[in-house]
């Protein structure tokens, strides 16, 4: 490609809209510009209000606060509005008058969610943890209107210039029960608890956020989802939380346009003790928290824009959690532990039997959807022991690849020859190939979400992807590469073999390898792509649609020796322990046959491919949180284990025993007798020999109306299919290189 | 067998010598034989003797010989070390084949060479582009090499 003016051009301005994206905070208008000072000036606003509350002051102002529970049980028709004519705002105390909670939420929260004692709570809790949550229905909730204010609402039309901010509020967002409420009874929930310990400042500064009381709070990112069992309803929650490390206790607030509930995490905190102590602890967290992001000057376009979408599509959520105490072990082994578990230098830190980060009661409420979850059965590993457990799962994987990489390279030595090579299905193997292709995709995409485990993973993706594209390429190649004279015919023809009368077209061109590999590797790169897009879309359905089809595909995919029993049929195999008599007495050297595919191969193929399958269904704490099934890997292993009967059986008995006869032909007998026509179109010699284009000493042989020649063994010369004579000694010596007529390069039918 | 084959061959080709071409064994060792090819008369190669040597594999006629040019030429499939890039001598190999018929080819890729695969892309560029001067050029080596 010359580079010219155009090109350049292109070039230039492809670099241009490229780079000329708004940088910074995102504003690309004036209207935009006006409602991110908006915002910043509400937070700085609330900010101000807050480093003066203590824990007996009312939240006044701040956006999602003005409401308490109380205020809407007794008007439900209230608005958000501040102030409230007859509202007390100085005092704050942990009723329903003044939180957001009913009296009976509190009172679970109070009783039975938070629990005091004297106990030992590890400091790290990284982890994630799964579990079941429930509805309880018995009780109805008023909803308490949380409105989103107008500045966060995008333009109207393109002249408006500065958004609104004073009352009422938007209120056509109205109906909230109908399109994000919860509606299921039961269901799973997955709580991610990441620790707040990095944060990026402005222009994405990375700093350590290090809090001066990490031994007694943490500030926390919980990530929680939850759904229904069969996943036709999902939720997520994205919150910030603060971790009472001496009682074990979290709460975690989420947080968008409605909801600015950072400023609610000290007098919620304080719910159960209500001294002042805990409020001004936890407040000088949440200004350390406020102080270390730079919280104002981060607020970009991005950010306003994903809370209010956030607002509009979910409800907030208010989550009291409860861990279970490690009381096995002191301050110092915890201390221990979790210094040598994010830094492993060998400490005696007994690490295999930390229990799991369990939780042992959790509540989440929500305000204005008026609803109430509990939590049960909620656990999980430590995030740097599941690391752990994930990375031996990888490295075994990657010695079974290993091994499958040898057992192939064994079975492609074991067909040396042209006319084994033609034994081997080339579908079995596309099978195969199609496995580790996507496999080895999925792995490297992998590496994306799990930085910890990028090593591993990229070793296993590196072998999945030597083994398809190369090894299994290779081989495949060469095995379409000797059948390319096939792909005309018709299975029947195949079956039958009709060399007399039927018009097989001989190919003028057969295909050279270089063609049929590219041919082939485009083949592959399609395949690739289309096995991702359906896998990727499988794997968004909703569970009871989601379960048949994986169970169906995973066992179509271990199917992979029937198209080799196939074509043992087809090709109609010798079992493997015949003699065969020549009929003049006299003993050639017999051609055992071998089987086609090496039985260290087929078994431990078998094995290497059935092993994850195994894992996954039937160990129940596995790593992909798959549900059990040990009736389905009972059914794939049967499945296995006919495939492999059957292929002994053709190997034994031959590979057509179980077709009825008439689909069993002969197949092309190459010692026949030849007519005098034909001995004469060859140009005999007086001794009726035809010369031997290989070694190039005369052929005796038999013909059919020469008495003379009946002496000559029919089994000591060979006659193609396009009519040419060699010594059977010759012919076969050439076949083993290539399956191809020397004198006019016809295919030969293999021995 | 391939001993029985050579001794064939050179039998044949004693007994029928193909005209432009001839080859026989350099000495006692029947595996390596010297081979010359008369250039034919309208190509650019016209009036040259060109060498080759000849080196049979122990699984002859299964595997092809192995042909190289000792006199210096201008093609597009000769390379500067004699190597021949013809398919018959390499995939396309045949048992059917013997060394007069393989000298043959040799001939007629002189006179009709195969730009689209070279072994030298100079030279097959200039053929394409410039058959005058590739002709030229040929002579040129032929008169300083193969007189």
């Amino acid at each position: 490609m010359e580079i010219d003016g155009n090109t350049l051009l292109l070039v230039f301005v492809f670099l241009f809209i490229l780079y000329s994206n708004p940088s910074g905070d995102g504003v690309t208008s004036q209207y935009e510009y006006n409602q991110l000072q908006t915002l910043k000036a509400q937070y700085e606003q609330e900010h101000m209000q807050f480093s003066n509350l203590s824990s007996n002051h009312n939240f006044r102002n701040i956006t999602g606060l003005k409401l308490s529970y109380g205020d809407v049980l007794q008007e439900p028709k209230i608005n958000a509005t501040y102030p409230i004519e007859g509202k007390d705002y100085d005092h704050w105390f942990a009723n329903q008058n003044y939180t957001l909670l009913p009296e009976s939420v509190e009172y679970e929260i109070k009783h039975s969610v938070w629990k005091t004692g004297h106990n030992v709570y590890p400091p790290n809790v990284t982890s994630t943890l799964r579990g079941q949550v429930k509805r309880s229905h018995d009780e109805e909730f008023v909803v308490v209107p949380m409105p989103i204010p107008e500045y966060y609402k995008p333009a109207q039309d393109l002249l408006q210039n500065r958004p609104s901010f004073a009352e009422p509020y938007d209120s056509e967002l109205g109906d909230y029960q109908g399109s994000r409420n919860i509606t299921f009874l039961e269901g799973e929930i997955v709580v991610e608890i990441l620790s707040a310990d990095t944060i990026s400042g402005l222009y994405e500064r990375e700093t350590r956020f290090q809090n001066t009381q990490s031994d007694r709070w943490r500030f926390l990112h919980l990530n929680i989802h939850f759904s229904d069992y069969s996943e036709n309803e999902k939720h997520a929650i994205r919150s910030k939380a603060i971790y009472d490390i001496q009682n074990g206790r979290i709460l975690a607030f989420s947080e968008s346009a409605k909801f600015h509930s950072l400023f609610a995490l000290p007098h919620y905190m304080n719910l159960k003790n209500e001294d002042e102590a805990t409020y001004n602890q936890v407040k000088t967290l949440v200004e350390e928290y406020w102080n270390a992001t730079d919280f104002i000057n981060t607020r970009s376009m991005a950010y306003l824009q994903n809370s209010y979408a956030v607002a509009s599509t979910s409800c907030e959520f208010l989550a009291f959690l409860q861990l279970d105490p490690w009381s096995d072990f002191s301050q110092e082994q915890i201390r221990t532990i979790d210094k040598e578990l994010t830094w492993p230098l060998g400490r005696s830190a007994n690490l295999s039997s930390l229990p799991p980060v369990n939780i042992s009661s959790g509540l989440i409420y929500s305000p204005d959807c008026g609803v109430r979850l509990q939590m049960k059965n909620v656990t999980g590993l430590r995030y740097e022991l599941q690391v752990r457990k994930m990375r031996n799962l990888l490295l075994l994987g990657a010695v079974l690849l290993a091994s499958q990489i040898y057992l192939l390279l064994r079975q492609m030595q074991h067909t040396n020859t042209p006319s084994l090579v033609n034994k081997i299905s080339y579908w079995s193997f596309s099978l195969m190939n199609l496995v580790d292709g996507v496999l080895a995709i999925i792995f490297f995409v992998m590496t994306n979400s799990f930085a910890a485990l990028y090593q591993p993973l990229i070793v296993c993706s590196f072998a999945c992807l030597i083994l398809a594209s190369v090894f299994e390429m290779r081989y495949m190649i060469s095995v379409y590469a000797s059948q390319v004279n096939e792909r005309n015919v018709s299975i029947f023809t195949l079956l039958r073999r009709n060399t007399d009368g039927d018009e097989r077209p001989t190919p003028t061109v057969i295909p050279d390898e270089a063609s049929i590999s590219s041919s082939l590797y485009r083949s592959y790169v399609f395949k690739m792509l289309f096995s991702m897009i359906a896998i990727l879309s499988v794997a968004t359905w909703p569970r009871d649609l989601r379960a048949p089809v994986e169970c169906l595909g995973i066992f179509v995919l271990s199917s992979y020796w029937v198209p080799q029993i196939v074509r043992n049929a087809v090709k109609g195999n010798m079992p493997r322990r015949t003699e065969t008599e020549s009929p003049t007495g006299t003993s050639l050297p017999q051609r055992q046959s071998k089987p086609p595919l090496l039985w260290t191969f087929v078994i431990g193929t078998s094995i290497i491919r059935f092993l994850p399958v195994a894992y996954v269904y039937s160990v129940p704490p596995n790593i992909f949180y798959h549900h059990q099934d040990r009736r389905f890997v009972a059914v794939v292993a049967a499945w296995l284990f006919i495939q492999i009967a059957l292929l002994y059986s053709q190997d034994v008995f031959g590979g057509r025993w179980f077709l009825p006869n008439y689909t069993i032909p002969d197949g092309y007998k190459y010692h026949k007798a030849i007519s005098s026509g034909e001995l004469l179109e060859h140009g005999s010699s007086e001794n009726h020999t035809i010369d031997c284009a290989i070694c190039m000493n005369d052929v005796a042989v038999y013909v059919e109306d020469i008495a003379e020649t009946h002496k000559v063994d029919q089994q000591s010369y060979m006659v193609t299919p396009c009519g040419h004579i060699f010594h059977t000694n010759c012919l076969e010596n050439w076949m083993s290189y290539k399956l191809q007529c020397p004198v006019c390069r016809a295919p030969l039918p293999p021995l | 067998m391939s001993l029985k084959r050579i001794t064939k061959e050179l039998n044949d080709l004693g007994r029928d010598p193909p005209t432009s071409c001839s080859a026989g064994p350099v000495g006692d060792d029947l595996y390596h034989w010297q081979a010359s090819i008369m250039g034919p008369p309208d190509s650019p190669y016209a009036g040259g003797v060109f060498f080759l040597s000849i080196h049979f594999p122990t699984d002859y006629p299964f595997k092809p010989p192995k042909i190289s040019f000792t006199t210096k030429i201008y093609h597009p499939n000769i390379n500067a070390n004699g190597n021949i890039c013809l398919d018959i001598l390499k995939d396309q190999w045949s048992p059917a084949l013997t060394i007069s018929k393989v000298l043959l080819s040799i001939c007629s890729l002189l006179t009709d060479a195969n730009p689209d695969d070279p072994l030298v892309p100079e030279i097959a560029h200039i053929y394409k582009t410039d058959r005058s001067k590739y002709e030229a050029t040929a002579k040129e080596w032929t008169k300083k090499y193969a007189v």
